[in-house]
C-alpha cells in the first residue's frame, strides 16, 4: 500500500517530466502505464486488506459481509474513482485535447482520485502504528500525500512565482492540514518533520534521477533545446515549518493544554510566518547561479520544451502573472494557515482514535 | 500532469487558426523534391496535441528513406523537432507512411526530406492544424460513466455515513443512537458534496465545450453585397460588423496571381457558376465585376492565403439581380442549356462582354447532361470526360482524371491557366464540403512557394504535369460519402472551359 501511495507522485513527476521534455505521450506511455500501476497497486493492496479483514469476520467497516479497514475502503473508491476517471480523460484527451482548457472534468476527477487512493492509504497506515516501522510508513504515507499537492500546483510552485500571494495562500490552505494531522496521529517524536522529510526525499529523488536520462523533445515548437529528462522544481522546504508544528503541538502542547483554536492559531501563525521566510529566501536562492547545479536544478535554467520564456524572465519572480505578497495577501495566507491547521486538529484527533 | 504542463504553456495554446476548404482538413499534394517526384496526403489530427499521419508516395525506385519535420511557421526553423522517419509500407513499393505530433493549432510547413543515389530532395508541404468539429460522446461511454457515477456518489455518502458512525468504535461494538444520528448527518453532507460537484462539473464542461466551439476554426463571417453601376453590378465583400476587430485583408497573398479566388454557386440546383477575381480595394473590402449570370441567391466561397502561409475559405451568401445592359454571349453548346463563358481578347461575333472583368474570371451555366454522367459538354460542342475508373470511395486516395476533346472528337490541347492546367470545385450536395483543388493538389500554391523560397528550395510544383496535352489530373480523397458536384475549368483556345459533373462517393467499408 505504501509503496503504492509513494509512486503515485513519483510516476506523476516522471510523467511531468516526459511531457516536458518529449513532449507527447500516449495513453499506455511508460510514465502513464506506471502511474496506472502506481494506482492498480495501492488498490490491490487496499483490496487484500478489505479480503483479510472480511475473512476475520472482525473489525474495519463493515459493507454487508465485506469490512475492511476506513482507509482502505477510502483508497478502494479512490483506485474506482481513477478507473471513471481514467475512461473519461481518455475520451476527453482524443477529442478536446487541451484546446478546450487545463483543468477539464475528467482531469478534476482524475486528481480527486489521486487524493483518495493516498488519504485511505494514510489514514489505513495510521491505524497500523503498532511499531516504529508502521509509525514511519503512515509518516511516508503523509509525505506522499504531500508531494501530491505538490505536483497538483506545479505551475503556481515554481521558484519564480514563490513570492507570489498565490503561491503562500495555496501552500498554507494545503500543508498545514496534512502536517497538523499527521502530528496529532502519528505515533513517533517528530511525525510531522518525518513527514516532510520524506515529502522532500520524494520529490528530490526525482530531481536528482530524471536528468540522468537522455531524451529530447518530438514534437514542435522547441524553445528550450534539451538533451536529458528535465528536473522538476526542487521540493519545498516543508521540514522547517514542520519542525515548529512538532514543537509546538507535541513538545510544549503537553506542558500546557489549550483549546483546538489556540492550538491552531499557534500553529497556522508559525506555518505561515516559517513558509513564506523559508520559501522567500529559498527561492531567490534557487534563482540565483549558485542553485544552477544537479542539486537544485535551478539558476533559471530549466524549463520545459515548450515553455517560450525571455531570458530576463528566467530568473526573475513573475509579478505579472499573479501578484507579490502584500500585506492583504498576508493576511489571507496567514488565516488559511489557521482554519488548515484548525482542520488538521480536528482529523488528527479523528484518525488519532481510528478504532477500524 | 498533461494538463500542469500545458498550465505552464498558458495561451499559448489558444490561438485560433482559419479554415481552409469546407469538410475538407486533409492535404493533398503532388509535386517534386529534388529530381523525385512525390505525391503525399496529410491528415492532420483534430485535437492537439495530436498525432498527424502522412502518406508519401515516392515513383523512383532509388529513394531509400524518407523523414518528415513539421516546422510550426510562428516559431521559426531553430525551434523545429527533430525529423520522424517514414516506413515503408509492406506490399507497396512506393507508398512510405509517417506520424508526426503536432502540439497546436495553427500553420505548419511539414518538410519531407528524400534520400537517394542522386542526392535526394527536399518539399516543405503547407498545413494547417485546426479542430473542427464539436465532440459528442458515444451512448454506450456516457452509460458506463452515469453507472461509474452513480456507483461511486452512492459509496461516498456510505463511506461518509461509516466514517462518521463506526470509526472511532472499537471492533463489535455497535454505534450509539447519537453515533448513527451523525453518520445520517455526514451522509446527507456526503450526497449534497456529491450533487455539487455534479452540477459543478457539469456546469464546467458545458462552459468548456461552449468555449472550445467557438474556439473551433471558422472562417471570418462576410458579408456581400450587390450594387448596380451603371450598367454593371459591382459585388462588394467585406466582414461583417460582428467580424473580429483583428479582421483585415492587408496581410494576404497572392495565390494563382490573385488575391482571392470567389467561386459564386446557385442555389438550390447549383445550376449556375462562376469563379472570379475580386480586387481588393482598402484593407477591408474586395470588389467586383459580375459577370452576366443569372439571378437568384447564390453561395458564396471566397478563398485567400495570408502572409503566414495559412488559407482560409469565407463563406457568405448574396442575392444577385437579373443581369441587363450586357447581352449574354450567344454560345449554346449542345446541351441547349449549357453556356460556358469567360472573358475573351476574342470574344464571339455580335457578343458583348462586359468591360473590367478579370481575364481570368470565368462563368458557367447549366448542369451536368445527366447524373452520374462521365462526359459533360463543353462549349462550342466539345466534351470533358470523368476518366478515373472504378467508384469513388470516401477517404480513399485518388486521381480524378479528366481529358477535353473538341467539337471534332480530337483532343484538346490545354493551355495554363493560372499557372496551372486545370482547376477544380468539387461541393457535397448538402455544402457539408467546398474544396478548391489544382494538379499540384489541394494546398495553397502560395503557401507552397514561400516555403519553398524560405528553405532555398526549387519551386516544388512545376507546371508540366504528368498528364498529357488534353488531360489534366487532381490528387485528392473524398472526406465524406455523398452527392457531390465537380466544375472542372480548363482553358484552350485562350478561353476558360467548365465541364460539370455529378458524382456519386460509396461510404468506406
Amino acid at each position: 500500500l505504501l509503496l503504492g501511495a509513494i509512486a503515485v507522485p513519483l510516476t506523476l513527476l516522471w510523467d511531468f517530466s516526459w511531457e516536458s521534455t518529449i513532449g507527447v505521450d500516449r495513453f499506455f506511455g511508460p510514465p502513464h502505464a506506471a502511474n496506472y500501476l502506481a494506482v492498480a497497486l495501492a488498490g490491490g493492496a487496499a483490496l487484500r486488506m478489505a479480503v483479510d479483514a472480511t475473512r476475520a469476520g472482525v473489525g474495519g467497516v463493515a459493507l454487508g459481509r465485506m469490512r475492511a479497514p476506513l482507509g482502505a475502503w477510502i483508497a478502494l473508491w479512490g483506485a474506482l474513482a481513477f478507473v471513471a476517471a481514467l475512461l473519461f480523460d481518455r475520451w476527453w484527451q482524443s477529442n478536446y485535447g487541451l484546446a478546450a482548457g487545463i483543468w477539464h472534468p475528467p482531469q478534476i476527477a482524475k486528481a480527486l482520485s489521486y487524493f483518495a487512493v493516498l488519504a485511505g492509504a494514510w489514514i489505513a497506515l495510521l491505524g497500523r502504528q503498532r511499531d516504529t516501522r508502521g509509525a514511519l510508513a503512515a509518516a511516508l504515507a503523509a509525505a506522499a500525500l504531500l508531494a501530491l499537492i505538490t505536483v497538483m500546483t506545479t505551475a503556481q510552485s515554481f521558484a519564480n512565482r514563490q513570492h507570489s500571494a498565490v503561491f503562500f495562500e495555496l501552500g498554507c490552505a494545503a500543508y498545514p492540514l496534512v502536517l497538523v494531522a499527521q502530528c496529532v496521529a502519528g505515533r513517533l517524536r517528530a511525525p510531522a518533520s518525518l513527514a516532510a522529510l520524506g515529502y522532500m526525499g520524494i520529490i528530490a529523488a526525482m530531481v536528482w534521477t530524471l536528468p540522468l536520462v537522455p531524451a529530447s523533445p518530438q514534437a514542435g515548437p522547441v524553445y528550450n533545446a534539451l538533451d536529458h529528462l528535465l528536473a522538476p522544481p526542487f521540493p519545498l522546504l516543508l521540514v522547517v515549518p514542520a519542525l515548529a508544528l512538532d514543537a509546538l503541538l507535541r513538545v510544549f502542547a503537553g506542558r500546557a493544554k489549550r483549546g483546538g483554536w489556540a492550538s491552531a492559531l499557534e500553529a497556522g501563525v508559525a506555518f505561515f510566518a516559517l513558509f513564506v521566510t523559508t520559501q522567500w529566501l529559498f527561492s531567490a536562492f534557487l534563482l540565483s547561479p549558485a542553485a544552477d547545479s544537479g542539486l537544485f536544478a535551478g539558476g533559471g535554467r530549466h524549463w520545459p520544451f515548450f515553455l517560450r520564456i525571455e531570458p530576463s524572465a528566467r530568473t526573475a519572480y513573475w509579478d505579472f502573472m499573479s501578484p507579490s505578497l502584500d500585506a492583504t495577501g498576508a493576511c489571507l495566507a496567514a488565516l488559511l494557515a489557521v482554519l488548515s491547521a484548525r482542520a488538521g486538529l480536528w482529523l488528527g484527533g479523528a484518525l488519532r482514535g481510528l478504532e477500524r | 500532469v498533461k494538463a500542469l504542463c500545458a498550465a505552464l504553456a498558458g495561451a499559448l495554446l489558444c490561438a485560433a487558426s482559419a479554415a481552409a476548404h469546407i469538410g475538407s482538413p486533409n492535404v493533398f499534394f503532388e509535386g517534386v523534391a529534388g529530381a523525385h517526384p512525390v505525391r503525399i496526403v496529410i491528415r492532420p489530427p483534430q485535437t492537439f496535441p495530436g498525432l498527424a499521419q502522412a502518406d508519401i508516395r515516392v515513383t523512383d525506385s532509388d529513394v531509400t528513406g524518407v523523414s518528415v519535420k513539421p516546422t510550426f511557421l510562428d516559431a521559426g526553423d531553430e525551434t523545429t523537432p527533430p525529423a520522424s522517419q517514414a516506413t515503408p509500407v509492406a506490399g507497396d513499393p512506393q507508398l512510405w507512411n509517417a506520424t508526426f505530433w503536432l502540439l497546436r493549432r495553427g500553420s505548419y510547413g511539414v518538410e519531407f526530406a528524400l534520400e537517394s543515389a542522386r542526392g535526394g530532395g527536399r518539399v516543405a508541404v503547407p498545413l494547417q492544424a485546426a479542430a473542427l468539429a464539436r465532440p459528442v460522446m458515444p451512448p454506450a461511454l456516457g452509460a458506463t460513466l452515469v453507472a461509474f457515477g452513480a456507483l461511486l456518489i452512492a459509496s461516498a455518502i456510505w463511506l461518509a455515513a461509516a466514517a462518521a458512525s463506526q470509526a472511532g468504535l472499537t471492533p463489535g461494538a455497535a454505534p450509539s443512537p447519537r453515533q448513527r444520528a451523525r453518520g445520517r448527518a455526514a451522509a446527507g453532507v456526503a450526497a449534497l458534496v456529491s450533487c455539487a460537484a455534479v452540477y459543478g462539473g457539469s456546469y464546467r464542461w458545458q462552459q468548456m465545450d461552449r468555449d472550445f466551439a467557438n474556439a473551433l476554426s471558422k472562417p471570418l463571417p462576410v458579408e456581400a453585397e450587390v450594387r448596380r453601376e451603371g450598367e454593371q453590378n459591382l459585388l462588394h465583400l467585406q466582414p461583417t460588423r460582428d467580424a473580429p476587430v483583428t479582421a483585415a485583408w492587408d496581410t494576404l497573398v497572392t495565390d494563382h496571381g490573385k488575391l482571392m479566388h470567389l467561386f459564386l454557386v446557385r442555389e438550390p440546383d447549383h445550376d449556375a457558376f462562376a469563379h472570379l477575381h475580386p480586387v481588393r480595394r482598402d484593407s477591408l473590402r474586395f470588389d467586383g465585376m459580375l459577370p452576366p449570370i443569372p439571378g437568384g441567391t447564390y453561395q458564396l466561397y471566397a478563398e485567400v492565403t495570408h502572409e503566414d502561409g495559412s488559407n482560409e475559405t469565407l463563406v457568405t451568401k448574396v442575392n444577385l439581380p437579373p443581369p441587363s445592359g450586357a447581352a449574354l454571349q450567344s454560345a449554346a453548346g449542345p446541351g441547349g442549356g449549357t453556356l460556358c463563358l469567360s472573358p475573351s481578347s476574342s470574344p464571339p461575333a455580335g457578343a458583348d462582354q462586359p468591360s473590367a472583368l478579370d481575364f481570368d474570371d470565368s462563368w458557367h451555366m447549366g448542369v451536368s447532361s445527366s447524373p452520374q454522367a462521365r462526359s459533360a459538354p463543353l462549349m462550342g460542342g466539345g466534351r470533358m470526360e470523368f476518366q478515373t475508373e472504378g467508384p469513388l470511395v470516401a477517404d480513399r486516395d485518388t486521381t480524378l482524371r479528366f481529358a477535353a476533346f473538341g467539337a471534332d472528337g480530337a483532343p484538346l490541347a490545354l493551355e495554363p491557366y493560372m499557372g496551372m492546367f486545370g482547376h477544380a470545385a468539387l461541393r457535397r450536395s448538402d455544402g457539408a464540403v467546398f474544396t478548391h483543388l489544382h494538379p499540384a493538389g489541394s494546398v495553397s500554391m502560395a503557401a507552397a512557394e514561400m516555403l519553398a523560397r524560405r528553405d532555398g528550395n526549387a519551386s516544388p510544383m512545376p507546371l508540366a504535369s504528368a498528364a498529357t496535352a488534353h488531360e489534366v489530373e487532381f490528387p485528392y480523397a473524398f472526406p465524406q460519402a455523398g452527392e457531390y458536384r465537380m466544375w472542372v475549368q480548363v482553358r484552350t483556345g485562350g478561353r476558360v472551359l467548365t465541364g460539370v459533373f455529378d458524382v456519386n462517393v460509396l461510404e468506406r467499408s
